[in-house]
């Protein structure tokens, strides 16, 4: 449940009191933006642009049911996380596993449709997150803020369009979901994620590891 | 999920049961796929018993048509309930297969 942090007076002990008891929230957080979307808008007009906005926004989210996970978005670019205890409560699913297997297949249907003047191709960055809190600052929001969230941003400029980029440490929930489940460990698309790279991101003060999975 | 294999004068139908997602993708792959490199070209895939599919099963179904559509073949699909049709709209697939009521109506264009 978000906790809504609103404290008039600067120096509140209160304040402080109450933030050092917000637990962690640990989950799956991604961000996914479209591709090109800005050229687009100078080029066409709101008909030509909201049109393929719809089409990309729905097919990305309600094939799978992501729209109830958007925290939310901010131009072409959204934010969606799942905490764990509401990917473990789903009746399947559940894993990691099954949402990288399902965002891929978002960018593969979209990348693949034959008709490609409906969809816009996309770029998502997917991470798991550990130091991640349910807390908001604005009165009736619902929003999650913490290191982890920064850096699934960061990650986001390694990612390119038909391309997920995916930290070291969800890759390693997909390994650990896959040997759960008695499965190869390239199984799905698992068969196409690259070797493991090590980067320094702004403001992160620790190197990073990711890998990437070119949609086919 | 359950696939079901039944073979008629026209074409294979292929019945799917239950939920169609990343759990169970792949048996669904596998047995298009087998068939389409066996040069069974003419597919009726029956969805009427089909539940709920997710983009990872939608995925199988779109690399089933444009394989068997580059054969020259047929790809047809059935009996999609109100969810699944309003899932098969959202991906802009009610334009690109071709989508009948029944098995019985979509047996008549083989």
């Amino acid at each position: 449940m978000v906790n809504y942090i609103h404290f008039t007076d600067p120096n509140s002990e209160e304040m402080v009191r109450v933030l050092e008891q917000i637990p962690r929230c640990p989950g799956t957080c991604f961000f996914m933006d479209i591709n090109r979307s800005t050229d687009m808008k100078y080029q066409g007009g709101l008909k030509d642009w909201g049109r393929k906005l719809n089409n990309t926004f729905n097919n990305l989210l309600y094939s799978n049911n992501f729209q109830q996970h958007i925290v939310k978005g901010i131009g072409d670019e959204m934010m969606l996380f799942i905490p764990d205890e509401v990917l473990q409560k789903k009746s399947s699913n559940n894993t990691c596993f099954a949402l990288l297997e399902d965002i891929y297949a978002a960018l593969f249907l979209i990348k693949n449709h034959p008709d490609q003047s409906l969809f816009l191709n996309c770029k998502v960055a997917i991470h798991y997150c550990t130091e991640v809190h349910n807390i908001t600052f604005f009165d009736g929001a619902d929003d999650y803020y913490g290191r982890d969230i920064d850096l699934t941003a960061r990650l986001m400029s390694k990612s390119i369009e038909n391309r997920i980029v995916l930290s070291e440490m969800f890759y390693m929930k997909v390994i650990n979901d896959l040997i759960n489940m008695g499965l190869p460990v390239e199984t799905g698309c698992m068969s196409r994620v690259s070797e493991r790279y090590v980067e320094n991101f702004r403001g992160v003060p620790v190197s990073t590891a990711f890998r990437v999975i070119d949609v086919q | 999920m359950e696939i079901n294999e039944q073979k008629t004068d026209q074409c294979v139908i292929i019945g799917i049961t239950g939920r169609l997602d990343t759990t169970n993708y792949s048996l669904l792959e596998k047995k298009l796929m087998e068939l389409i490199d066996n040069h069974q070209d003419k597919i009726l895939v029956d969805c009427s018993k089909m539940d709920y599919v997710s983009s990872s099963g939608l995925r199988i179904l779109l690399m089933a048509l444009k394989k068997i559509t580059m054969q020259k073949g047929k790809f047809v699909l059935c009996g999609l309930q109100e969810n699944i049709h309003e899932i098969f709209e959202i991906s802009g697939f009610t334009s690109i297969f071709e989508i009948h009521s029944s098995p019985e109506e979509a047996l008549r264009v083989f």
